[in-house]
């Protein structure tokens, strides 16, 4: 195991970190040999052609997924002296999420997906943070519409805001753009971005967007599930 | 932490309910609880209404009758417990009007008689019956019609009963407690206890019965008698209401057990449906709970989360049904109101209390596998969506469930026989209709060649799911066959109820026939069409030793039915079996008797209760006289056939000799009532038993039974749908986002819903097949077992139930995925 030396400032580290799955044809490694280190408010970019591993690494470095070899630090903590509802409870402090397919809550109105964080964090007046949220996101007039009442960009925006509400130290996002035209997926970016730099959040964001991977602090590229550049 | 979550349960709860989650689950368990309850409730104030009636027959719940008043430490015991008692003289007396006299049956009563029901009397002969709460004052008699006509006398005037002279006031109509029901054939007498003394009517020796009434709590009822029985002589009779009214009693046990076991279907009908919409409720909670997950929902957090939400449902589900049973038995008792009594007993507190706790038991037993199920989804699946959470290795989950259910069943049944047959009836047609099911599956590929594109579209969507289609085959195939085996047991029920007390069933008894007036009488009866059952000869007789024992070491303390041999008896001569007797052990002799007459045939009942066999001699007594005679074969006796019935039937010659009189019995339809009159002038001697009233009350509990009967074959229905329909919507989901997707690639409207009706078609008709297995097998074992009816083969169900289950399921799924295309693809796509 590699012993990479942490600075203060590293908020996730990957050591050494590998994948394998088991299929039908056999074992079918995914990630090998992986080492990254992520400072505290940097923006990162995870890109790669389809197929390359970068959602599985987006699933490993947040803990939703465990890894074959390698260590994980997350928010300075390992992930594998932690059991599942240790990982849980490190989510539901300190991270939060984007992803391509949104991940709604269909029973659940606008302003009830955002208070949901906050909810089970314990805040007893959720509703009143939950709306400034989504009034900074642009859908103040929205906030008792459903999901399938809203727009894909609409929606994405909606999920923006339930990813900022517990105020994360770090946002994972999985092709927040992928299911986006141009136009919407641009000013989806900016929302990231500009929530990004007024909470100071570290950002980690797999795209196969050159123009969103472009506005990251640096780009990481996978290919066939090796860091090549 | 615990009180936030409960609150943020409620809100989630709230959140699902307003967005139309719920809808099914709450479905199911509102007409589980509905059906369950309305049918507890039902039976429960139509059964202590049917107790009442019987109780009304008998005078109380309870009948003790002692040739001798009972020990003090009895009358303490039964005041102990809190029951009611009131004592009733009876005995045979003669009555004096003028010259006239009549042997007469005299019951004297106490203020507190009757305990239960009311006295009926009339102010004049034949006259308008009214319902009185006194008994007749010391100074007066009420008194049968009859006994007005024998002695030519009118309401107002005088009899003479020992030393007192009483003002004959009132005609009796209806006396409860009317007891032995042939215990005194002679007219009745009704007196106050009080001028007993004065009367001195009571002397040592007098052959008085002592009737003891009690009534109070069924608790106290039961503890009592079990109290007392052990301490009963052969000469003490102790009947409750069951054994009172031996018809009434075995329809009541039926009833009983028909209910029982129709609640029980309902409950395992609408667990089936709960179980259905929990596992949508569950599956279509997958990414919610993923999604909580990320968000740092550990695995009891989950937990925390949804069970909260479950019990809030269950409570919810059970008081709605609570409320809607209450309306529902209000209003059937209501629409039914003409052919119940009058007054019905209040619904009770059990039933509800019952009905709650089935649903939440149900709800528990069934829905809580399938939510304990999220607890497991892996948070990976909001990037991964196919990850679903394991099947729940939880045999120990269904396990509790499968044993909730079977005390549930217990309490409700009352009958470990009868749960032990339905819950391994359904264990075994659940592995053989699992079989059965995939084989009939694999089997019906091979109409795939023979059929359009729509219809093999529908058939390849059973086979593409082979799991889901035997699950959903399984659920409508115990659907039906519950439905079934309900239908089935009604239709014979009733007309073993119809045939017991058929519109000719003989309604009068006569006795008293001398000999020589025999062959007349049997004439007048014929000439007049009169339908009667043969003249049969009675010889008062004792039985006095059994193989040379004396019968008293035979006879087990409190064993009443035999006691009532340790009297004297009824005994008979004829060559002929008596048409309601049946042969089981030995031979019946030939026509002209038998080549050593010394033989008589035995009622087996009794045989078995003093333990003769067949061969075993008898010894008689006729006073100084004795009789020994072989026992050459055993009767089954219909004892409830209203004919004349006999222990002990002899050859002719056997008795030859003995003082004999005659009886017979005969049926009088209401035009023929006006015979009795003359009969009874032509044949002064004679003694008319009238039990039509009697008959009359014992229809009006059958047909009240009846109606409960049909009454809980409803609900079972409704039970039924409501799982087709849980069935249904259970595979809707995906059945519309595969049919917009179809529908996008430019399958036609016409083309999708053909598919849909084959398939459904097919899985209907696969079902009713299975229900037609797993009905006769569970058929046979409940009637023999439970029901004492004989099973006999229907093959009619074999023919329905397929086309009924095709028809039927093939309708609703037709009707229930109608959104799949009346609905936009597009709106479709987006919205699940």
């Amino acid at each position: 195991m590699s012993t990479h030396p942490l600075s203060e400032n590293t908020i996730v580290a990957a050591q050494g970190l590998g994948k394998q799955v088991t299929t039908a044809a056999g074992e079918l490694t995914i990630l090998q040999a992986v080492e990254l280190d992520i400072a505290r408010g940097e923006s990162v970019a995870i890109v790669g052609a389809s197929g390359s591993g970068k959602s599985t690494l987006l699933g490993l470095l947040a803990g939703l997924d465990l890894p074959t070899q390698g260590r994980i630090r997350l928010a300075g903590e390992w992930l594998d002296e932690l059991d599942e509802d240790g990982r849980a409870r490190l989510r539901g402090e300190q991270v939060g999420f984007v992803f391509q397919s949104f991940q709604l809550l269909p029973s659940l109105t606008a302003l009830e997906n955002v208070m949901l964080p906050l909810e089970l964090a314990g805040v007893d007046k959720a509703a009143a943070p939950a709306a400034t949220l989504l009034e900074r996101v642009g859908l103040g007039a929205r906030l008792d519409h459903y999901p399938k009442q809203l727009s894909g960009g609409e929606q994405q925006r909606v999920a923006i805001a339930r990813a900022f509400a517990i105020e994360p130290a770090v946002l994972f996002a999985d092709e927040p753009t992928g299911n986006l035209d141009a136009a919407t997926g641009g000013r989806i970016i900016e929302l990231l971005f500009s929530l990004n730099a007024e909470q100071g959040t570290t950002l980690v964001l797999v795209t196969h967007d050159d123009h969103l991977a472009e506005r990251c602090d640096r780009a990481i590229r996978l290919d066939a599930g090796r860091i090549v550049a | 932490m615990m009180l936030r979550d409960l609150r943020l349960a409620w809100r989630l709860l709230l959140r699902d309910w307003r967005a139309g989650e719920l809808r099914i689950l709450l479905l199911a368990l509102i007409i589980a609880v509905t059906a369950t309850t309305t049918i507890g409730m039902f039976t429960d104030r139509l059964q202590r209404a049917m107790v009442e009636q019987s109780a009304e027959l008998l005078g109380g719940d309870l009948l003790l009758q002692s040739p001798r008043e009972i020990e003090a430490a009895w009358q303490a015991r039964a005041a102990e417990l809190g029951l009611a008692e009131a004592l009733v003289l009876e005995f045979p007396s003669a009555v004096l009007h003028d010259d006239e006299m009549q042997l007469s049956g005299v019951k004297a009563v106490d203020e507190r008689y009757p305990l239960r029901g009311q006295l009926r009397v009339s102010r004049s002969p034949y006259g308008e019956e009214e319902r009185v709460d006194q008994i007749p004052a010391p100074g007066e008699a009420w008194v049968e019609a009859r006994l007005l006509t024998l002695l030519g006398m009118a309401l107002g005037e005088t009899i003479e009963l020992g030393e007192s002279h009483l003002e004959v006031t009132r005609v009796l109509t209806f006396e409860p407690s009317a007891g032995g029901g042939f215990f005194a054939m002679a007219p009745r007498v009704m007196v106050n206890q009080a001028i007993l003394d004065e009367a001195q009517l009571i002397q040592p020796g007098s052959r008085i019965a002592y009737q003891y009434l009690f009534a109070g709590e069924d608790a106290a009822l039961q503890s009592f008698q079990q109290w007392l029985r052990p301490q009963l002589e052969p000469s003490h009779r102790l009947l409750d209401i069951r054994e009172g009214q031996p018809t009434v009693g075995a329809a009541l046990e039926r009833a009983e057990q028909y209910l029982g076991l129709a609640s029980l279907v309902a409950v395992l009908l609408a667990g089936v449906a709960i179980a259905m919409g929990a596992r949508r409720y569950a599956e279509r909670h997958f990414d919610m709970v993923a999604v909580l997950r990320c968000l740092g929902s550990g695995q009891q957090r989950i937990l925390a989360l949804f069970l909260p939400q479950l019990l809030w449902l269950g409570l919810l589900g059970s008081l709605v049904g609570i409320a809607l049973a209450w309306g529902a038995q209000s209003a059937l008792f209501y629409l039914l109101r003409e052919m119940l009594p009058a007054t019905l007993p209040a619904p009770g507190w059990a039933p509800l209390l019952m009905g709650l706790a089935t649903g939440l038991i149900v709800l528990a037993g069934f829905a809580l596998p399938p939510v304990l199920r999220l607890r497991s989804v892996p948070a990976l699946r909001v990037l991964r969506r196919e990850l679903a959470p394991m099947p729940l290795r939880g045999w120990l989950v269904y396990g509790v469930a499968v044993i909730t259910l079977a005390l549930l069943m217990w309490r409700y049944t009352g009958s470990a026989i009868l749960t032990a047959a339905v819950m391994g009836g359904a264990a075994v047609a659940l592995l053989l209709l699992g079989s059965g099911a995939a084989l009939l599956l694999r089997l019906s590929r091979l109409l795939h060649r023979r059929v359009g594109v729509a219809w093999s579209y529908g058939f390849n969507n059973l086979w593409r799911r082979p799991l889901l289609s035997i699950s959903q085959i399984l659920a409508f195939g115990l659907t039906l066959m519950a439905m079934t085996l309900i239908a089935l047991v009604r239709g014979d029920l009733l007309d073993t109820w119809q045939a017991q007390l058929p519109p000719d069933t003989h309604n009068h008894f006569v006795v008293n026939i001398l000999p020589h007036q025999q062959q007349d009488f049997a004439a007048y009866l014929s000439e007049r069409d009169i339908d009667s059952s043969p003249i049969y000869p009675l010889v008062r007789g004792r039985l006095a030793k059994v193989a040379g024992e004396p019968l008293g070491d035979r006879i087990q303390p409190g064993d009443e039915g035999a006691g009532a041999v340790y009297r004297e008896m009824n005994l008979t001569w004829t060559d002929t079996l008596p048409s309601t007797n049946r042969i089981t052990a030995g031979q019946w002799w030939p026509e002209g008797g038998p080549e050593d007459p010394m033989v008589v045939s035995m009622e087996q009942g009794l045989a078995e209760r003093l333990g003769v066999s067949l061969g075993d001699v008898l010894t008689f007594s006729f006073g100084p006289q004795q009789l020994e005679v072989r026992v050459s074969s055993l009767r089954s006796v219909q004892w409830d056939s209203f004919q004349p019935n006999f222990f002990m039937i002899f050859p002719e010659q056997a008795l030859a000799g003995q003082p004999a009189t005659y009886m017979t019995s005969f049926h009088l339809g209401q035009p023929q009532r006006g015979e009795l009159g003359p009969m009874v002038r032509q044949f002064p001697s004679i003694t008319v038993v009238d039990l039509e009233r009697m008959m009359d009350q014992v229809r009006s509990i059958l047909d009240q039974v009846t109606l409960a009967v049909e009454f809980v074959l409803l609900f079972v229905l409704l039970a039924g749908f409501a799982v087709l329909y849980a069935a249904l919507q259970s595979s809707l989901d995906e059945r519309l986002h595969e049919g917009a997707l179809l529908r996008t690639l430019g399958a036609s409207r016409r083309q999708l819903r053909s598919g849909h009706l084959a398939e459904y078609g097919l899985l209907g008709a696969l079902a009713g097949l299975l229900a037609a297995l797993g009905s006769e097998l569970v058929a046979l074992t409940l009637y023999a077992q439970v029901f004492d009816l004989s099973y006999r083969f229907n093959w009619q169900v074999w023919l329905l139930l397929p086309a009924m289950g095709a028809l039927l399921i093939g309708l609703a799924g037709f009707y229930g995925t109608r959104r799949v295309v009346a609905y936009s693809p597009l709106r479709v796509l987006r919205g699940l």
